[in-house]
């Protein structure tokens, strides 16, 4: 990932090539425009969320070339080169959601579900790099999005189902595989 | 007692039923609309100049050079905005009370940190933010008042020219023979509380998107409103800005308008004949005495809601959370609506989060002192308690922080037998941000009295447990109403839920988890908690409140089904979170006897749902919002039975209607459906689209109402080293009637809960002496985590009253009996009294002498 300069005059465009969800884009970005921003309002993928644009909620969670990161602390300059997964990238193109949702819509695992773009694309990572949590690991590894509807339990049992589901998904449960090919 | 089984009728069956949610196919998959979503082509975006002072006046303002900066389209001073607006009005007042006037903008004074001076709408928020830095503004600082002392100290700056001072109200009352209970009991113990500012923090902020209509000048508002009928109504009349004699004119010259107003307003006088004859004028008369500008204000407001034919649609999407942050109106939904309005452009604001934790809706700074008459035996004879409150700078609206001692007027004896009970205090100005309603806007009065029995039980040397058994109110021995004048029924099962609560216990054991923990330097405590609510309430609630304060408060309903078929019901509520998209589809699929996809929910848009000045909020939408859709979706389906039963040719009571069959009892192979039926009726009359079957009715809820009720029980495991507390164990015992979906009330308890575990060990809204913000970032403000949250047992008892839609509200409850538990299990480990609801493992390692104070 190359690190254009970014002290360019307020105004003037860097153009980049990021793919985000397996679709090649070229934009011509501000480079003080955060990765989110670039995200939701140029790239019109309004499913990740800011919560708090300081790094600490989670909820702009996306995977950058596989890797769960902040939308909100990254520059869309910096993206350049990127593989970027957001929560539009994880169900099949007919709809079909991907294992984690589905396991978190059985669960009930969320309320207002502004969280839920980040704790899925953090789960993705969660269990793609450990695939059968202890339920302390879950909780820990989750610790870096913030919920302020369901306490967290609901979220914890959803990641659980998502382990039963990938467990006996045709998909199989190690590596890559069990994130249904994502990231 | 009828079992609410008998009253289904679908034979679905989805009542009750652990029903995945039908949200989370849009939410869960990205494409949820939440306000920050919307962005109509060419949408420009604001942003707001705060004040870095929390009292100060404003000498001059230039933004010159902001208005130059390229990509700005307008820059707003407070005084353009507020020349264009009308003041936000006390329309809830008492005996006793003054509530200041104020605009959206401040252009002479500022009154909190975060307080709106100017506006810029640019063509990004970038553009918008950079001018924002371009704005210079003079200001001269006042002393500010920063903690409820220095409001009390009688030469204090004011903030609030016509108040006392900075006290805004004093209010007062008593139940019951006091001097006696007092003179006569035993002992009178007394004892001082304090409970810090908190804040609600949903994790989406707040925002609003204001559409204009290029042709019609018509504003469509996309608002994070919980009451967007509220919403609609303020808005239209805090723009209006022509005067009150040239709008009277222009409605006298409607006729349609005339009439049309004139029915409204006598339908409104018959239906609340009794709650208008109740109100006394003591209110308004102690607010004129201080500002007789409220008259005015009114006048123009009402002549220009008359006059106007067009009034805003606001809609309400998906919503983020809100915990009743986002039920008021603010100022910034009226400042980015009068500037949309005045350029005659689409605008988006969005409060980023270092905005909401400054002005975004705060909570609970408070402080008690409380007085309990007591035997020696334990018997509970009175109870007093003064208070404070800090209310911050500007009221909110268009309920203001005096509902919050109302409300502890009637709650704060608690469901304990007590012969006398009084209530005095002051609410108070400070150079903080606004208070607003915070899930259980009253839960202090909770915390407050679980705490104080606790104490009561060391002195009087009996087990907190014991104290509370001997006096809590029993079937049986019932009173019909509590000394502060609600009605008591069967639905007040505390004592069910406490005697259930102790059965669950294991008190050996806790001595021995107990002399473990001290082992390896840990303290182990529980606590118990016990408390009713109304949701929603026994009809006189809120007249005992304050006589006639009861209008405006029954759940409008409407429900459709469309000529193919199409079931679609329409509710004034405004989900955040709740699922009221999957509970109201179990009930009005359950009545009409189809699956649950055959029913549509109509929400959020003031255009297409009926009025309601609530909108969500006070645990309403299960007894109010699902009960009256299951009566309009009922007479729905009687309506339908009939014709399908001349169709059929049978009698109407012969008809069973099984997952859309609708047939003969027996003969469900020659069944009909429901759009055969609408078809039907749609060619008789003669029409093709539209509604065939229509129902609106209005619903005040069943029989006594009920109350929702808990006891909670804490296990707390503190480290002395560290000072950091585990919750090994927490118990809800609740009872709210029968559940409609049990992940969705286990949903809302174990919430709560978690948001009084935050209360209590990590969040405090800090301000300093001199009213700075010290927590205006999440390093600062501390949510809990995924770590700090126990797994809460959640028990549940279903006392069933004969009432038809018998659910309870359960929404607020979790964040009412926490504090309390969890204070009273750190006070049993450490065996010293907590006076304080915050306990940050400072506090804890001060409170169990291992660091100095
Ligand atoms: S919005 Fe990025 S961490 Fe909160
Ligand atoms: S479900 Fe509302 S913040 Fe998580």
């Amino acid at each position: 990932m190359s690190l254009p300069s970014v002290n360019a005059p307020i105004g003037q465009t860097l153009p980049i090539s990021v793919t985000i969800n397996e679709t090649a884009h070229s934009l011509d970005i501000e480079p003080r425009r955060s990765l989110a921003d670039v995200i939701r309002e140029d790239v019109g993928l309004t499913g990740t969320h800011l919560g708090c644009e300081h790094g600490v909620c989670g909820a702009c969670t996306i995977l950058v070339d596989g890797e769960p990161s902040r939308a909100c602390l990254m520059l869309g300059v910096h993206a350049d080169g990127a593989e970027i997964t957001t929560i539009e990238g994880l169900a099949e193109p007919d709809g079909t959601k991907h294992p984690i949702q589905e396991a978190m819509k059985q669960a009930m695992s969320f309320q207002c579900a502004f969280c839920s773009p980040g704790f899925l694309m953090s789960t993705v990572a969660l269990l793609r790099d450990n695939p059968n949590p202890t339920e302390a690991e879950i909780r820990e590894e989750l610790s870096g999005n913030l919920c302020r509807c369901t306490g967290y339990t609901s979220i914890v049992e959803g990641v659980e189902t998502a382990v039963t589901l990938l467990g006996s998904s045709a998909l199989g449960s190690t590596g890559d595989q069990a994130t249904g090919g994502v990231a | 007692m009828t079992d609410t089984k008998d009253t289904q009728t679908s034979g679905l069956g989805f009542m009750g039923q652990r029903v995945q949610r039908v949200e989370d196919d849009r939410l869960l998959v990205g494409k949820g609309e939440f306000v920050a979503d919307v962005l109509p082509e060419g949408v420009l975006h604001a942003a707001f100049l705060r004040s870095p002072f929390p009292h100060a006046t404003i000498n001059s303002i230039n933004v010159t050079a902001a208005a130059r900066l390229p990509g700005v389209h307008k820059v707003f001073t407070g005084a353009e905005l507020n020349a264009i607006t009308n003041p936000f009005l006390p329309m809830f007042m008492a005996d006793g009370v003054y509530t200041p006037l104020y605009k959206c903008m401040s252009d002479e004074k500022v009154r909190h940190v975060g307080d709106l001076v100017a506006l810029v709408v640019a063509e990004s928020r970038y553009v918008a933010e950079d001018a924002l830095e371009l704005i210079e503004i003079d200001y001269t600082e006042l002393t500010p008042v920063g903690t409820i002392d220095q409001a009390l100290e009688p030469n204090r700056e004011q903030l609030w020219e016509k108040a006392d001072g900075n006290v805004l109200g004093n209010l007062s009352d008593s139940f019951g023979p006091v001097d006696q209970v007092f003179s006569r009991a035993d002992h009178v113990i007394t004892r001082t509380f304090e409970c810090p500012r908190q804040t609600n923090q949903p994790m989406e902020t707040r925002g609003t998107v204001v559409k204009v209509d290029k042709a019609t000048g018509h504003l469509e508002i996309h608002n994070t409103s919980q009451a967007p009928h509220a919403l609609k109504w303020a808005l239209a009349a805090m723009l209006t800005d022509e005067g009150g004699i040239k709008n009277f004119g222009k409605f006298v010259r409607n006729a349609d308008r005339r009439q049309a107003f004139t029915a409204a307003a006598k339908d409104f006088l018959s239906k609340n004949k009794e709650s208008l004859k109740a109100q006394d004028n003591a209110g308004q008369v102690s607010q004129l005495k201080k500002d007789k500008s409220l008259l005015k204000h009114q006048g123009k407001m009402a002549m220009g809601l008359l006059a106007s034919t067009d009034y805003p649609t606001v809609k309400a999407g998906d919503i983020g959370g809100a915990f009743g942050s986002k039920g008021p109106i603010t100022r910034e939904d009226v400042a980015v609506a009068a500037a949309a309005k005045k350029l005659g452009k689409s605008v988006q604001w969005i409060e980023d989060r270092v905005e909401n934790l400054m002005d975004g809706g705060q909570a609970r700074e408070e402080q008690f002192t409380i007085s309990m008459a007591v035997d020696s035996d334990g018997t509970l004879r009175g109870m007093k308690v003064d208070f404070v409150l800090d209310q911050g700078a500007y009221p909110g609206f268009p309920i203001s922080s005096l509902i919050i001692p109302l409300l502890w007027k009637l709650y704060m004896p608690g469901p304990y037998n007590i012969e006398a009970f009084e209530l005095n205090g002051q609410i108070v100005a400070t150079n903080k941000g606004r208070v607003v309603p915070y899930r259980g806007p009253w839960a202090n009065e909770t915390w407050l009295r679980e705490r104080m029995l606790d104490v009561v039980a060391r002195e009087l040397n009996i087990t907190p447990a014991d104290l509370r058994a001997k006096n809590v109110m029993r079937e049986g021995s019932m009173p019909d109403a509590f000394i502060t004048g609600p009605t008591i029924d069967e639905t007040m099962s505390v004592a069910k839920t406490f005697d259930r609560a102790l059965e669950m216990i294991d008190f050996d054991q806790l001595e021995e988890d107990k002399a473990a923990a001290e082992a390896k330097g840990h303290r182990l405590g529980l606590g118990i908690a016990s408390y009713h609510e109304a949701a929603p309430g026994p009809p006189n609630f809120f007249s005992s409140a304050q006589p006639g304060s009861d209008m405006l408060l029954s759940e409008d309903g409407r429900a459709e089904i469309q000529a193919d078929g199409r079931i679609v019901m329409y509710t004034s509520q405004s989900p955040h979170g709740q699922s009221h998209e999957t509970t109201y589809k179990q009930v009005a699929a359950d009545e009409f006897g189809v699956p649950l996809e055959d029913v549509e929910i109509v929400w959020g848009d003031t255009d297409r749902t009926q009025f309601s000045f609530l909108g969500t909020g006070g645990s309403r939408g299960g007894p109010l919002g699902a009960g009256v859709m299951r009566m309009t979706a009922r007479e729905l389906r009687r309506q339908v039975t009939d014709v399908a039963a001349d169709m059929l040719e049978a009698a109407s009571s012969d008809i069973e209607i099984i997952d859309g069959n609708i047939h003969v009892a027996g003969v469900p192979a020659k069944g009909i459906t429901y759009a055969d039926v609408a078809a039907k009726v749609a060619t008789d009359k003669r029409t093709t689209s539209g509604p065939v079957f229509t129902e609106q009715m209005q619903y005040d809820g069943v029989g006594n109402g009920g109350w929702s009720v808990a006891t909670h029980v804490a296990w707390v495991d503190i480290d002395l080293e560290t000072g950091l507390v585990e919750i090994p164990r927490y118990l809800v015992v609740e009872d709210c009637g029968p559940i409609i979906n049990p992940g969705v009330v286990d949903g809302q308890i174990r919430g709560g809960v978690a948001q009084g575990v935050g209360a209590v060990f990590y969040e405090r809204h800090h301000y300093d002496e001199q009213a700075n913000l010290l927590s205006t970032t999440y390093m600062d403000y501390l949510v809990p985590t995924a770590m700090e949250i126990p797994h809460i047992d959640i028990e549940h008892m279903e006392t069933l009253t004969d009432g038809e839609n018998d659910a309870r509200g359960t929404g607020e409850g979790g964040m009412i009996g926490a504090p309390a538990a969890l204070t009273n299990a750190v006070s049993d480990a450490l065996g010293v009294e907590v006076y304080e609801q915050y306990l940050p493992p400072y506090r804890i390692l001060e409170l169990a002498g291992v660091i100095d104070r």
